[in-house]
């Protein structure tokens, strides 16, 4: 081709440019796993159902949030009551979706990989020319973008805190991102137990072990930290240990999605900051205040879910090995 | 004929386990190469070797000339594979599940559909097109799979026990097809233990047992290195099988007459004397000639051919490794 048009007298025809624009399905479906695996998925009832069922039990629970506040001596004639029932509601919304993402996001990857060799297709699959990324970012995809479904069809449910106020549009964005980020980084654990173990069996107790110690788990383990301050406060620690309990702290709710987003939503309310603000430490021995910078926990949460999940989807890649020894 | 796919001293070992042991085969284009051995004799091993499913321990194995350790892929490329079980998904349609296996062998969206409907076609399944795969019987199921490993349009079969567990109909007709598809130009390189399958449609045989590889070649190679000797079987009127015996003891050409312990059914009152002969088919007619006009009552005259029934127990000795 090139030596045509080198040689060619008359100006070349110009080349159609590299990558012609596609559609999101043909972007989507360039990686057969993910064609199968949203076939299979969205097939018959069972998708449905459990969208209607999902969408059903959020809009009980904000009936509920609702008669409950009715209930109560609260007016939704009186703006602040009113902005209190929209952050309720906002916040209800986006605690179910938190756990949904949490514990049910695992489930669609765990069988990824163990599955396929379960059901033996996995050697089949071996023999073809589709590459281990192909594999498990197809599975990946598809996993998220159901995930992705949920909680679109949620949005109008999370909209309503919008028609009561008191829900900033940072909030929103907030809370989708970290969601967001939560469903990659369990989708990546998922499918990296799968990768790893030979049943689907195992690959689920290990992934649920996984999601329990994140999110159970740690704010557990935020108690003996919290506890250590009355423990101090008789006697004010060296700057340096105040310091490193306050990062110790931090660095523990940023590894826990629910812990993230009560921290974020704090901040936001008493720093007014969406991003970064600071806190003054004193140092014992000169009493001169110290101004420790702190990042709002949503900014640290996303950038530690997308390390490790994209760490965790590495090594199932490189578990997928294609030649046994 | 050109060799197309071969082994070279290939060799795997688990531990102290061998399981397959210094195996070298060849097998030429075109050809249909029936793999035949006890359970447990390496097959299967070695077909996932030949597959790039697992790393020899030793030795090497090419198929189209690519090396199955150093281009895996290219292998890939020019095989089609047929585990000896049948990978099925859920909710999964006939034609989907081979768009599927087209689109992980890189076929466009476009050539699949064709690509389909031809596979579906040559498979006999055209009518199920949109049917479950898990509503299929077993014999469809293999066929379906067949049609999966022609996807890409591979020069070379490697089919693990196609025909087993099949019914006689289903069996039969997974042999046509077989028998198609090298009419095709696909060379077939298949493991099974239906020793009748070996014995009508292979070109090529080779025997293995405890992960060696015992006998090879044509079958009818095989019978004659296995017995370099013609058996005649010659059946008497009478019970006077001591007369032949007499006539042909000491006989030029003649190795060995036995009289066969039971005579034809319902026919009682003949003999039936068994003669191992080394001689040409003149040596033959003149032998008959010498039996006729030394007045014996020949009612038939009759060269048993030995079938791969035979061949099989003789080569191998019944180790299971």
């Amino acid at each position: 081709m090139s030596d045509t048009a080198a040689t060619a007298p008359h100006p070349a025809v110009p080349r159609p440019p590299k990558r012609a624009p596609r559609s999101l399905r043909a972007w989507l479906t360039r990686n057969p796993v993910v064609l199968k695996e949203l076939r299979s998925r969205m097939r018959g009832a069972r998708a449905f159902v459990v969208l209607t069922v999902y969408l059903l039990l959020m809009s009980a629970f904000i009936t509920l949030l609702y008669t409950v506040y009715l209930s109560s001596n609260a007016s939704v004639y009186s703006r602040p009551d009113r902005m209190l029932l929209g952050k309720f509601v906002f916040g209800g919304v986006v605690g179910i979706e938190a756990l949904l993402v949490c514990f049910i996001t695992p489930a669609f990857t765990v069988g990824a990989i163990a599955s396929e060799r379960e059901r033996q297709t996995y050697d089949l699959l071996r023999t073809t020319l589709l590459s281990e990324r192909a594999l498990v970012l197809g599975k990946l995809v598809s996993a998220l973008s159901y995930v992705l479904l949920l909680l679109a069809a949620a949005l109008p449910l999370q909209s309503l805190a919008f028609l009561l106020g008191g829900v900033a549009p940072e909030e929103v964005f907030i809370a989708t991102l970290l969601l967001m980020a939560t469903a990659f980084l369990f989708s990546a654990a998922g499918l990296f137990f799968s990768s790893l173990m030979r049943r689907t069996l195992g690959a689920t107790i290990l992934t649920y072990a996984f999601a329990l110690l994140t999110t159970v788990g740690l704010p557990v383990l935020l108690f003996p930290v919290a506890l250590l301050g009355p423990v101090f406060s008789y006697n004010t620690p060296p700057l340096f240990v105040q310091a490193a309990l306050v990062y110790a702290f931090g660095l523990l709710i940023v590894m826990n999605p629910v812990a993230t987003l009560i921290a974020t939503e704090l901040v936001l309310v008493n720093e007014q900051t969406v991003f970064y603000f600071t806190t003054t430490l004193y140092d014992p021995v000169t009493n001169n205040p110290v101004v420790l910078p702190l990042f709002s926990p949503w900014l640290p949460f996303t950038l530690f879910a997308l390390a490790v999940g994209g760490v965790l989807v590495l090594l199932a890649i490189l578990n997928v090995r294609r030649i046994e020894n | 004929m050109s060799v197309i796919l071969e082994t070279q001293s290939l060799t795997k070992r688990y531990g102290q386990f061998t399981a397959v042991n210094d195996l070298s085969l060849q097998v030429e284009q075109g050809a249909i190469y029936g793999f035949v051995g006890p359970n447990g004799a390496g097959k299967t091993t070695t077909m996932r070797m030949l597959t790039t499913l697992l790393r020899p321990t030793a030795g090497e194995a090419f198929v189209a000339g690519h090396s199955v350790r150093r281009a895996p892929q290219a292998v890939r490329r020019v095989i089609g594979y047929m585990p000896d079980f049948f990978g099925v998904y859920d909710d999964m349609t006939v034609w989907e599940y081979l768009d599927f296996f087209a689109a992980c062998y890189q076929i466009g969206e476009a050539q699949r559909q064709h690509l389909i409907n031809d596979l579906l076609e040559l498979v006999d399944l055209a009518h199920r097109r949109d049917d479950q795969v898990d509503t299929l019987s077993r014999g469809m199921k293999q066929r379906l799979c067949l049609a999966r490993t022609l996807a890409h349009d591979p020069q070379v079969l490697i089919l693990d026990e196609p025909a087993s567990g099949l019914d006689p109909r289903a069996r039969i007709e997974i042999r046509e097809l077989l028998m198609e598809l090298s009419r095709m130009g696909k060379t077939i390189f298949f493991s099974t233990h239906i020793l009748a399958d070996v014995a009508e449609i292979c070109t090529q045989v080779g025997i293995v047992e405890a992960g060696r590889l015992v006998a090879q070649g044509s079958l009818a190679e095989m019978q004659r290195r296995l017995r370099p000797h013609r058996t005649l079987a010659i059946t008497l009127l009478d019970r006077g099988a001591e007369g032949v015996q007499s006539a042909l003891f000491g006989r030029d050409g003649v190795l060995s007459v036995r009289v066969a312990d039971q005579a034809p059914q319902g026919q009682a009152e003949h003999a039936v004397v068994e003669v191992d002969f080394a001689g040409d088919d003149a040596a033959v007619s003149a032998l008959l000639r010498e039996l006729v006009g030394a007045g014996l009552p020949v009612l038939r005259f009759a060269e048993t051919m030995h079938d791969v029934e035979d061949v099989f127990m003789q080569v191998t000795k019944g180790i299971v490794s």
